[in-house]
């Protein structure tokens, strides 16, 4: 059995900085793009069930290293390896749509992100329990505060069965009552062999959760190791 | 991979939905829109030009909205197309999932438009020309030509759209002129046989032709029209697909 759950060979990722909009014109007018080496000659072997913090200043790449796992974007040179459904928790609220009711966009989202139809069918009322929405579901989404909408965003991700799951930041969603269901519900979900890569600036959460850092600087991998190695480079 | 054809098609149903869903909320005649709005092109277009026409066209009424409902669902999917992906950039933000269904889902829900005013279009033609064998079998070769070229001008003008906001415009500028260039308020026999080989380079022109022939008895294309057509459809579908292929991987990039 392959216990690889991702594999990042030698991973470069150049964005062309563009200023404003490109247009056709400028495209012709000035052919010297400015180009930003966002990640740059990435190693990086997750194992199944490994729980990993990324940590680094801002633009040190990051979320950048996120969404090349996710598959939202593909890197410039070197190769992506992941096994398993991949969830990200990188945009919550992003791919409902506000004038769909809130039942209809949990079939919207859940699909995105890779879902079934019969399995959205089966944990519909388990999401929408959890999301705490009840009596609105019916409602369109632009009737939703934005915690509600949140929470069912939150809601629809942890019910799509990661193999892998990625957050952003977004580790505290809603209410503290709800921050505690959630937190909850991801412990949960990590005692099964769950492999979750985290981006955070939240230290002490990150500590709890994460048995292995690496840390970013300018696009390369500065540490690699324990919690111990962390306080070696001031976190 | 996890996702097959059959996650691919059900994404496809719901993202049609949404389309069609959404575009239609709060709306009091709905549905009626898509028979009002070429209804209204046929009486005022019908009208003006029946003073230009030498000699009258058969039925011409009926042949303008044939040629109106196909050029609306054309430039309908193309003009809401091609902006798609900078639309749903939070989509593209949010995961992996095949790109495509996003310009895909706005021609299918156009296509269900389509399907629904040709059947009401129908009804009243076979009072006037029966329906023969051949006549389906054209009907047939339109609709997959049709839905052949929207898709992939589709994928090649969204695809392009990321990176050159200008495409939008150039699509919008493009339709305008189109219109006249393809046979739909005229018909393609007073067009003079010198000019001919100009609307080789029109592949609408034999998608409208082989629909006017099956439910309006008029002549098909010429071979050598059609063969040009059919080979610029093709092309046309592989470089979309292609390039949006290509292109997709970096949309998060640009927008």
């Amino acid at each position: 059995m392959n216990t690889i759950a991702v594999q990042l060979l030698n991973i470069k990722k150049e964005y062309s900085i563009h200023h404003e909009k490109p247009t056709l014109v400028e495209k012709f007018i000035r052919s010297n793009n400015e180009r930003f080496i966002a990640l740059h000659n990435i190693n990086l072997t997750i194992a199944k069930g490994e729980r990993i913090g990324i940590v680094g200043p801002n633009g040190s790449g990051k979320t950048t290293l996120l969404k090349i796992i996710a598959g939202i974007t593909a890197p410039t040179k070197g190769s992506v390896k992941t096994q398993g459904n991949i969830v990200s928790l990188i945009d919550l609220q992003a791919g409902f749509h506000p004038d769909l009711s809130g039942y209809k966009n949990i079939f919207l989202n859940g699909l995105l992100l890779g879902m079934e139809k019969k399995e959205i069918e089966a944990k519909c009322h388990s999401i929408i329990e959890f999301a705490d929405i009840h009596q609105f579901i019916d409602a369109p989404m632009f009737t939703y505060s934005s915690g509600m909408a949140l929470r069912l965003g939150f809601a629809i991700a942890i019910h799509a069965d990661p193999d892998i799951l990625l957050f952003d930041e977004g580790l505290s969603v809603g209410d503290k009552n709800f921050q505690k269901k959630s937190s909850k519900k991801i412990q949960a979900l990590m005692k099964k062999k769950l492999t979750v890569v985290i981006v955070s600036h939240q230290m002490t959460l990150m500590k709890k959760l994460c048995s292995r850092f690496v840390i970013l600087q300018n696009g390369s991998i500065l540490s690699d190791g324990p919690k111990s190695t962390l306080s070696r480079y001031g976190y | 991979m996890k996702r097959g054809i059959n996650h691919y098609i059900e994404l496809l149903m719901v993202m049609t939905e949404k389309e069609l869903r959404a575009r239609y909320k709060y709306t009091v005649f709905g549905f009626l829109w898509l028979i009002i709005n070429p209804l209204l092109q046929m009486l005022v277009i019908g009208f003006i030009f029946s003073f230009f026409m030498k000699s009258p066209m058969e039925y011409y009424y009926f042949y303008l909205f044939t040629g109106l409902l196909i050029w609306n669902f054309f430039s309908l999917s193309l003009t809401k197309a091609t902006p798609s992906i900078v639309f749903e950039r939070s989509l593209i933000k949010k995961a992996m999932f095949p790109r495509m269904v996003i310009p895909i889902a706005i021609i299918a829900s156009n296509l269900l438009h389509l399907f629904i005013a040709m059947i009401l279009l129908m009804i009243p033609l076979i009072f006037v020309h029966p329906i023969s064998f051949m006549n389906i079998i054209f009907l047939g070769i339109g609709f997959i030509l049709l839905l052949m070229f929207t898709i992939g001008l589709s994928l090649l003008t969204s695809a392009l759209n990321v990176r050159f906001r200008d495409v939008t415009f150039f699509v919008q500028a493009l339709l305008i002129v189109w219109f006249y260039a393809t046979p739909i308020v005229y018909s393609f026999m007073v067009v003079p046989k010198e000019y001919h080989w100009l609307w080789i380079f029109n592949p609408m022109t034999s998608i409208v032709q082989f629909f006017q022939y099956a439910l309006m008895h008029y002549p098909l294309p010429t071979l050598s029209i059609c063969v040009g057509n059919i080979f610029i459809i093709i092309s046309i579908t592989i470089m979309g697909s292609i390039i949006f292929q290509k292109e997709s991987k970096n949309f998060d990039d640009w927008i």
